[in-house]
């Protein structure tokens, strides 16, 4: 039990570093960003080829956090800030963002290769009688929780960070109260998409990588985005420890090849029950 | 069927396949603007259901026929809880739905083969059409298919139905305030949809005459959007042009592969980067597709 919770954990900060980026996009740019697992994906290959280069693991982290803000920042440049100077709609965003998808996914397939590929990590176990504690398990939650109490300061603290939740609550009132809402968005997706870079290489550290490993944790994603009231950071960060936790403990009941399922049904319970999330505004 | 016609004739009945597909796609974005990311799962659950019921020794006909229900029904219920919600939402909704049926094909060995997927069921006059002409008459089977599903789209299109769909499409509180039933049209919309969908569901297992969960991956849905948008939404003649076009490239290209010097998975990723490319500069200057008017889309 508590080595499922355990686990549950360290899946749940992954996949809340990840849903921090998608709730961010959906709450500055108002749309359901299908591309950010695999730019999560692509960041965590970056992070393995620089890992292996260098010989040096953080390095690797380091360069998994920044390609992955690179890919973001030039999406946003090259596909979504031309999208939104001619008026698209988020749903015109959504379906481009399936084909950013698609793209980023055979770019890591034809440069890496179809096999599953591994960090170059040794786990150390610790037991504390009956609990089990990997190294790993300890160096993912432990970056994870660091990194997401900065995040918080910035937001909390700083006018870049009020201007992302200003912006995230009412873009028109944002604009209009004279924040450059470009500069916003820029920002959003270098934060977003290198934190969800980190998730891929935490994840990596934790299983191995494979190219449509984002894809799958997509769905994680979304439920704890929408678990957590969408568009908002913290509500991300909160709905990605639950989903993580749900999809672990469920395997106390339900076989493992359903794992990811769970996920799906959180999901589906709250759009029905209080499509509004946890700690979000009302739709 | 001998020399290059063999091929050909394969290209055609996926295209064919493949615009079946997309057309059920067509009637709910194109014309309804509804957002199914999910629809491979229509196509996967008419097939096993057809190949299920088929093997347990349903006539074929009959299990064809339960297959589409089946489908069409699953189809109408899964809008309920996404039809009061916001589009995006339908999205992530219909694609987790998608990816859940497949884990259910793949892990439910006892009913769906699991990995290995099923095969021995019957084929349409399967003992009548000599092995070696098989192809050729699916090909008819599966153009008729298409055509009589064109046809009957096209006066759909145009019938009261169709053009109620369309106000709903523009706008949905108009159409409310019209007094029409809004969620009946976006049910049956998807119904309609999810019944084209397992019948080419339906034709690729017959083609293959087998049906494994490799077949049902989200990558066979966004075949389906890159088909609507390439030809045009709202636009049925645009769709089948779409689909001629996407697997005529992705055919085509698999000419060219032994003339490169790269290993057979590597071309093939070079060519989904093509495709993912070509999704996303057509969102950029011309998301009215080939056949499309601007003033007609959702987006």
């Amino acid at each position: 039990m508590v080595n499922y919770v355990l686990s549950g954990i360290t899946l749940g900060c992954i996949i809340a570093l990840g849903a921090i980026g998608l709730t961010l996009a959906y709450g500055v740019l108002r749309f359901a960003n299908f591309s950010h697992g695999d730019t999560l994906a692509a960041g965590a290959y970056i992070g393995l080829f620089i890992s292996r280069v260098s010989g040096n693991l953080f390095l690797g982290a380091v360069g998994a956090i920044i390609g992955a803000a690179l890919i973001g920042l030039g999406l946003e440049k090259v596909v979504w800030r031309p999208l939104r100077g001619k008026g698209a709609s988020p749903i015109a965003m959504l379906i481009t963002a399936i084909g950013v998808a698609i793209l980023l996914r055979h770019v890591v397939m034809a440069i890496a290769g179809p096999t599953l590929q591994f960090y170059d990590v040794r786990a150390r176990m610790f037991f504390l009688g009956d609990i089990m504690i990997s190294s790993v398990q300890i160096i993912i939650i432990a970056t994870a929780v660091a990194v997401m109490l900065v995040f918080a300061y910035i937001l909390q603290r700083t006018k870049l960070g009020k201007a992302m939740r200003a912006t995230s609550d009412e873009p028109a009132l944002a604009k209009v109260s004279g924040i450059d809402v470009n500069r916003v968005i820029t920002w959003v997706w270098l934060i977003g998409t290198g934190l969800a870079g980190l998730g891929g290489f935490l994840y990596g550290l934790q299983t191995a990588l494979r190219p449509d490993m984002g894809f799958h944790l997509l769905f994680g994603m979304f439920a704890a985005s929408i678990l957590g009231g969408i568009g908002n950071p913290y509500g991300a960060m909160l709905g990605g420890i639950i989903i993580g936790l749900a999809q672990d403990l469920s395997l106390m009941v339900i076989p493992s090849q359903y794992k990811i399922a769970v996920g799906f049904v959180i999901m589906i319970i709250v759009l029905v029950v209080r499509p509004r999330g946890i700690l979000g505004k009302a739709v | 069927m001998e020399g290059i016609f063999p091929y050909i004739g394969t290209v055609l009945i996926m295209v064919g396949i493949y615009a079946l597909f997309a057309l059920g796609l067509n009637v709910q974005w194109g014309f309804a603007g509804l957002i199914n990311i999910g629809h491979v799962a229509f196509m996967a659950i008419g097939a096993y259901t057809m190949a299920i019921l088929n093997l347990q020794g349903v006539p074929l006909a009959l299990s064809i026929l339960i297959g589409l229900a089946l489908a069409g029904g699953v189809g109408a219920l899964l809008t309920l809880p996404a039809i009061r919600l916001k589009a995006d939402y339908l999205a992530i909704l219909t694609v987790g739905f998608s990816e859940i049926v497949r884990y259910v094909a793949l892990n439910e060995g006892w009913l769906t083969g699991g990995a290995q997927g099923l095969f021995g069921f019957d084929i349409p006059l399967g003992g009548v059409v000599p092995a070696e002409q098989y192809n050729l008459f699916l090909l008819g089977f599966v153009w008729v298919t298409v055509l009589i599903a064109f046809i009957l789209l096209q006066r759909l299109a145009k019938s009261p139905w169709g053009r109620v769909l369309k106000s709903i499409r523009e706008d949905e509180d108009v159409a409310r305030v019209l007094g029409k039933n809004v969620s009946r049209y976006k049910m049956q919309a998807f119904l309609l949809g999810s019944v084209l969908a397992s019948l080419a569901g339906m034709m690729l297992a017959f083609y293959h005459q087998y049906l494994g969960p490799g077949y049902y991956y989200p990558m066979e849905t966004f075949y389906a959007w890159i088909i609507v948008i390439l030809g045009g939404s709202a636009n049925n003649l645009g769709t089948l042009l779409g689909a001629l076009l996407l697997w005529g490239f992705l055919s085509g290209t698999r000419f060219l592969s032994p003339l490169v010097p790269l290993s057979a998975y590597t071309f093939s990723a070079l060519r989904m980067i093509l495709v993912g490319l070509l999704l996303i500069v057509l969102m950029l200057y011309r998301p009215q597709g080939v056949l499309g008017k601007k003033k007609e889309l959702t987006f």
